[in-house]
């Protein structure tokens, strides 16, 4: 500890001059970018195991792969050789369907994580940074994380599975804006989930998936909304999650059967048994997408308020 | 997107305030260090500062009314028994907490409503914790807040490795936090804490766990990080006694959430012992201690047990409570001319610790008091 004091200022940084403070050289928009990707890229750090090939493996290949296969071997003993033709629609499902799992769960479990285990989540939230974009920035390398798992499943899906795959029939401007909005619904909800676990007093490490669980059964993931009770399938039409899975699933595969809509469903009795084109399916998505984000917004801010004046923000059930 | 509440520059509110270190003519480089603005109302300003916890078993008063003022440049301490609600304050005081009621402000602004501009100025650190990333590096993790302060990526790393140097881990920059010791893991903490140079650091327990050299070294480099600049202030609490004594301006002494007294070390001893004690060993004693007794000045004279016993065991030593020193004089004068002679004179101070126990009534081992329930229809959290 020799280094006296003033020469550990001299990190090249501009010092905070008088009336000002450290480090608030840059704009506003400037620190937000600035933190946000650095929780990406320290999320990204803490959760992606290429370093790891053993549990790289487990999570991002044999997790995913075997819920495909799974679902596609369940298919072929009830369906028998009909289930060729929604083999696709299974693949493309439980592909996406491991984006969204990491995606809702991994803010929540930041929050969970920052806060019980590491113990960093006061600091954090003490810090300049804004609260929420930090934990986006971490949400989105779990994100990033789930997509390679999506990615995978879907290339084994095409050269083992027998997916149709047609690079000149991909619609591209629809998967595109799907993804985007799509991958922001996800985020929207995984802030909903994150501001709900902030207010547990007890570990909740199991609500995440709970709730992705809960939603994958009202997305259409794997079977069409249609086979659900009426009320059920009013949930999955106002989440934005099912619009996703049905316009990026449209978008791959302009054959496949539709997961939401068609005769016999909740829909059809709105809209006559048309079912939605996948235009109709991305303004779905943008229109609850945008409900969602609001909502999320709301009461994530709520939320931490609550949280800062009940002491939760550095609660944890241990020591 | 943002959620939270946009937050103007700190700037604007403390612009007319001009620092000592700025007094030199203006060049193109900035000062070395961020001055902390002379003139600045008060590092910190609480008023009837109360918090109440709801718990399943009641609401629980953590702090019941605290006023303190602390001014830039102070090393101001707080004392008080397990529970007194020190931690309480210094989560209030840092944003992390709302007060149930009253005001605190930090460098003039508000805990509740100027939050970004608090963070900006202030930073703390908790010891005897385990945090960390344990799977970043320790230069990373350090790295990464200095991004959220506001630092360019460069910078960051130059300024992370700096901070480690100085705190004595440099040549842990490298390792997985999750192998550093729970020293090593304090001492990264304050690496932390000083990442923005903040006006005030807020420093809980900062020294628990930590073994006699690096405690002794965290509290050099405290004491030499707020010199460095003029109004550097540092809040610290602390179970050592010596530690508070040593090193700190003033102190408060917190018990059950309020504030009992705040002083100078000295005039907190002071408090409890107006008299001058003094111990006074003689070889002997003809007509023993009622010869002093009625001495002036003198208040009190006792015979006390001699040390070291054999040897001694002709000599006396006798308790003298005088008025004030001034009376030392006439009773060694009256020794001498009782034909005793002084073998050793000693002054006994009170301690701080004397200090703690006459104000909050009871050691530090003493946990038998039951919490304070108070049911209290204000709380609204
Ligand atoms: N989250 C909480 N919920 C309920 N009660 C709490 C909570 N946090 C603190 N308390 C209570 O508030 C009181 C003050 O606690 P605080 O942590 O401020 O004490 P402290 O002075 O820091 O003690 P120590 O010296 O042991 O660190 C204690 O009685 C404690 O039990
Ligand atoms: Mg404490």
């Amino acid at each position: 500890m020799a280094v006296t004091a003033a020469s550990v200022t001299a990190g090249g940084r501009r010092p905070g001059a008088i009336g000002g403070s450290p480090g608030e050289g840059g704009s506003r928009l400037g620190g937000i970018a600035r933190a946000f990707w650095t929780s990406v890229r320290i999320g990204w750090r803490m959760e992606a195991n290429w370093t790891d090939p053993l549990l790289f493996f487990i999570y991002s290949v044999a997790k995913p792969v075997s819920a495909a296969l799974i679902l596609v071997v369940m298919l072929s003993i009830v369906a028998g050789p009909a289930a060729a033709n929604l083999r696709p629609f299974v693949v493309i499902g439980t592909a996406l369907w491991s984006l969204v799992t990491s995606g809702i769960s991994g803010l929540a479990w930041s929050i969970l994580d920052d806060r019980e285990r590491y113990r960093m989540l006061k600091y954090i939230y003490v810090s300049p940074a804004d609260f929420v974009v930090v934990l986006l920035g971490r949400g989105v390398a779990r994100l990033g994380v789930g997509a390679a798992g999506t990615i995978i499943t879907i290339v084994i899906g095409i050269l083992v599975l027998g997916v149709p795959f047609d690079l000149g029939r991909i619609d591209w401007p629809v998967l595109v804006l799907a993804t985007l909005f799509g991958l922001t619904s996800v985020v929207a909800l995984a802030l909903l989930l994150a501001a709900i676990c902030l207010q547990t007093r007890q570990e909740s490490w199991s609500y995440p998936e709970a709730f992705a669980g809960a939603a994958f059964l009202v997305s259409g993931a794997v079977f069409p909304l249609t086979v659900l009770p009426a009320p059920v399938q009013v949930l999955g039409l106002v989440t934005p999650l099912g619009w996703w899975i049905e316009a990026a699933r449209r978008a791959f595969l302009p054959d496949a059967p539709s997961g939401i809509g068609g005769a016999g469903s909740y829909l059809a009795s709105i809209n006559g048994g048309a079912v939605p084109s996948a235009a109709e399916c991305l303004l779905a998505l943008i229109v609850t997408g945008a409900v969602a984000t609001l909502a999320a917004a709301v009461v994530f801010r709520f939320s931490v308020r609550r949280a800062q004046e009940r002491g939760l923000l550095d609660l944890t059930t241990g020591s | 997107m943002s959620v939270m509440s946009q937050e103007p520059r700190v700037g604007a509110a403390s612009e007319p305030a001009a620092s000592p270190a700025a007094e030199t003519p203006t060049t193109a480089t900035p000062p070395a260090s961020p001055a902390v603005p002379a003139g600045t109302p008060l590092a910190l300003q609480v008023e009837s500062v109360r918090r109440v916890y709801k718990a399943k078993s009641g609401a629980v008063t953590a702090l019941a009314g605290v006023d303190l003022e602390v001014q830039a440049g102070e090393l101001f301490g707080l004392l008080g028994p397990n529970g007194a609600g020190k931690t309480t304050l210094i989560k209030i005081l840092t944003t992390l907490l709302a007060p149930t009621s009253g005001t605190a402000k930090v460098f003039g602004f508000d805990v509740e409503h100027e939050t970004k501009r608090i963070r900006r100025i202030m930073n703390m650190v908790a010891g005897g914790e385990q945090s960390g990333y344990g799977i970043l590096t320790v230069r990373e993790q350090l790295w990464m807040f200095s991004q959220f302060y506001g630092m360019s990526s460069a910078d960051g790393w130059k300024r992370s490795e700096a901070l480690l140097d100085r705190v004595g881990l440099g040549e842990k920059k490298h390792q997985r936090v999750s192998t550093l010791s729970t020293g090593e893991r304090q001492k990264m903490n304050l690496a932390r804490g000083l990442m923005n140079d903040p006006w005030i650091l807020f420093l809980d327990e900062p020294t628990l766990g930590l073994d006699v050299e690096a405690a002794r070294s965290l509290r050099e480099l405290m004491l030499e990080w707020r010199a460095a600049v003029p109004g550097r202030t540092i809040l610290l609490t602390t179970h050592y006694m010596a530690e508070a004594d040593e090193l700190c301006d003033r102190i408060a002494i917190v018990h059950k959430g309020r504030i009992l007294a705040i002083g100078t070390s000295a005039e907190l001893k002071r408090r409890v012992q107006r008299e001058s004690i003094f111990r006074v060993e003689l070889d002997r004693l003809e007509g023993g201690v009622g010869s002093i007794a009625h001495l002036p000045g003198v208040v009190k004279a006792t015979t006390a047990a001699t040390d070291g016993g054999q040897a001694e065991r002709q000599n006396v030593a006798i308790n003298l409570v005088l008025e004030d020193d001034a009376a030392l004089g006439a009773v060694v004068g009256a020794l001498g001319t009782h034909g005793s002679r002084i073998l050793g004179l000693q002054k006994s101070e009170p301690t701080l610790e004397d200090v703690f126990v006459e104000l909050v009534g009871r050691g530090f081992e003493d946990e038998d008091e039951p919490e304070e329930h108070v049911d209290d229809p204000e709380a609204s959290t």
